[in-house]
């Protein structure tokens, strides 16, 4: 059974444009259908606005979406600040990007690791102690950085100390929201590698949301491409770096500094505003293979004739002919 | 173990006179040392990447050269324009250097555009100041720049504000005003760390462009090895305030000879292949405060000898214009 299933989910955010503006509908995370396994990682990788995090919270019962469903271990995902929810919230955890901003600057790192155990009821002091030392332990940091504050920490210390409170509850859930793009190279191997280990030892299911190709490819077992609030590539990730179906994604993997690019093809023109969406492919005023029939109608996300890839482009389907049957 | 790929030497240039010569440039904060005395040369239309992670010196290096560090900053050494000294130089002779002959442009081009300001008027006074144009004919210049950094409908942009551009077109502006000068050098801090993916392309790009139409020098400043690959002809990387490698890119991404580099390279998700554990440098970065006997990277080095702790290494040649400051360095 799938740990987190997402199924044609939408999110409408209403946004003011200017001081006294009319109210405008901005489309932040439309029909996103996703999975999370228990012990794998999905990535989800795309540009800013293209609706990552907004699908992480969604996953996490932060937000409650406007269409389709979430379900967590077979459940629908309970309303925010329900006692079902709250219950519920000790087996899924967020791991931000910002651990100086998730940490409580004047809390101890023992007190910051221990306080989901105490807002869960889990053990006595004692205990909680205990699984604070071991917590510590499994995020590799030293037993005396226990009594230390957050400042006083580098920042890859901090994400160890963010991860340590993440474990705290044992959660079959992490939604990461780039972990490791405040960090510097060295530091980020380093947070990868033990985010690995730990899903190994604990059968963590994770998604986890990254601009960062590199890391996507490095941690996933299975990727999702993101544009303007819809996925519109998934797949193996070796098979969708190595072979992009997607136009999009193509030009993603082409940007990838220090990549086999060489001279490549630069995508043309910024990414489009979300409250403005273009009509039929969101991507199709970027295109270098946009024909008429994108222009009219959306794409749908379904496999594509010989692999079975799951791509959402008429072009990348062959049926780029306008009234072929879909 | 190397996921860079270098495009095949851009450039084959003759080595010619330095445009730019920095000698033993050091740094000191409040007593705290952040630069240990840099030798760095830049020649006339070379591309020099400087790599190295937070901390390691990269940025104070060029603005100590700049003359922009804060009155604490205590500042020693060389740095020479083709013979004239910059450091401790008069204002007037600094203000004709910066945004004239050498121009600097930053990481995060909405803050260093004045929100209250047109764009057209912004790149303008870059002309005025260093061109001597004026009016009409400094707006004019101005549209040109614009429409040259790629500004789709520059002459309506002309009227637009900062809050009314993305990122990726104010890092255009950032560079039309930095071209203002006709600079012989251009130095890029971070230029791309805050833009996606596809719009870092797009910039980088434009610098290639505009370095091949204009013959400028540019010095890249990054974190990220596969820009420094994609664009430089020569890199040098920082560890902890001094240069620890320098090479020809090509030499350095397929043959890094420091066990640093070579930890950076083994840290860097491949993009193909079987997935391999990452080969992450344990520990971090030492405290300027309280440096390492010897080596700055011996407690991180897994070739580590105690001859390492015994003094610093020097910055010697492995194979002809590879320098490595290692004496366990990979030699020939």
């Amino acid at each position: 059974m799938s740990l987190l299933t997402l199924d044609h989910v939408s999110r409408i955010y209403a946004m003011r444009r200017g001081w006294l503006g009319r109210a405008s509908a901005v489309q932040a995370v439309e029909a996103v259908s996703l999975t999370v396994q228990p012990g794998r990682t999905l990535g989800v990788v795309g540009e800013s606005g293209c609706g990552k995090s907004t699908t992480g919270r969604l996953a996490l019962g932060l937000e409650v979406p406007d269409a389709g469903t979430v379900q967590f271990a077979g459940q629908a995902m309970p309303p925010p600040n329900s006692a079902a929810w709250r219950t519920l919230r000790a087996r899924m955890q967020l791991v931000p990007q910002d651990p100086l901003g998730a940490l409580d600057r004047r809390l101890s790192v023992a007190r910051q690791i221990a306080e989901p155990l105490t807002i869960h009821g889990i053990g006595d002091a004692g205990e909680r102690a205990d699984r604070v030392a071991m917590l510590l332990q499994d995020v590799g940091l030293r037993a005396d950085q226990a009594a230390r504050y957050p400042h006083a920490l580098s920042g890859g210390q901090r994400q160890r100390v963010v991860l340590a409170r993440a474990l705290a509850t044992g959660p079959d859930l992490l939604v990461c929201d780039e972990p490791v793009s405040a960090l510097d190279v060295s530091i980020q191997a380093q947070i990868v590698n033990l985010l690995v280990d730990l899903q190994a030892q604990r059968q963590i299911g994770m998604l986890f949301i990254s601009h960062d190709l590199r890391v996507i490819r490095q941690i996933s077992h299975d990727v999702a491409v993101m544009y303007l609030g819809r996925v519109i590539e998934r797949g193996d990730p070796d098979a969708v770096f190595a072979d992009p179906a997607h136009p999009y994604a193509q030009a993603l993997v082409a940007a990838i500094p220090g990549g086999r690019g060489g001279r490549r093809a630069v995508l043309q023109g910024d990414p489009p505003n979300p409250a403005d969406r273009p009509t039929g492919c969101a991507f199709h005023p970027r295109c270098p293979a946009a024909v008429s029939r994108c222009r009219a109608e959306v794409p749908v996300l379904k496999p594509r004739p010989g692999d079975g890839r799951l791509v959402a482009c008429h072009v990348a389907q062959g049926e780029s002919e306008l009234g072929l049957a879909a | 173990m190397n996921h860079l790929v270098h495009p095949a030497s851009q450039t084959s240039f003759v080595p010619t006179d330095p445009l730019v010569t920095i000698r033993d440039l050091t740094v000191a904060f409040h007593g705290t040392v952040a630069l240990h005395g840099i030798d760095l040369h830049i020649r006339p239309g070379e591309s020099l990447g400087l790599v190295g992670e937070s901390g390691c010196g990269k940025s104070v290096t060029w603005l100590a050269a700049l003359g922009l560090l804060p009155k604490s900053a205590n500042v020693a050494g060389s740095v020479r324009l083709q013979g004239q000294e910059l450091l401790h130089a008069t204002g007037p002779v600094l203000d004709r250097v910066r945004g004239g002959r050498i121009a600097m442009i930053f990481q995060d081009p909405a803050s260093s555009l004045n929100p209250v300001h047109r764009i057209g008027r912004q790149v303008a006074e870059a002309v005025r100041l260093h061109r001597g144009l004026s009016g009409a004919g400094a707006r004019a210049e101005a549209l040109r720049l614009l429409d040259q950094v790629g500004i789709p409908g520059a002459r309506a942009r002309m009227d637009a504000y900062p809050h009314e551009m993305s990122g990726g077109q104010n890092q255009r502006v950032m560079i039309a005003a930095a071209l203002a000068g006709r600079p012989e050098l251009l130095i890029a801090d971070e230029p791309t760390t805050a833009l996606d993916v596809t719009i870092q392309a797009q910039i980088l790009d434009l610098l290639q462009q505009l370095r091949s139409d204009t013959g400028m020098a540019l010095v890249l400043i990054s974190h990220d090895l596969g820009v420094v690959a994609d664009m430089c002809d020569r890199v040098c990387v920082m560890y902890a305030g001094r240069i620890v490698e320098e090479a020809a890119a090509s030499g350095l991404f397929d043959a890094p000879a420091h066990p640093y580099t070579r930890g950076l390279l083994g840290a860097l998700p491949a993009l193909s292949g079987a997935r391999q554990r990452l080969q992450a440098i344990p520990g971090r970065v030492p405290d300027p405060s309280s440096m390492p006997p010897g080596c700055a990277f011996a407690p991180r080095c897994e070739r580590r000898i105690d001859a390492c702790d015994a003094g610093l290494p020097p910055l010697d040649a492995i194979t002809p214009g590879h320098l490595a400051a290692c004496i366990r360095a990979d030699r020939g």
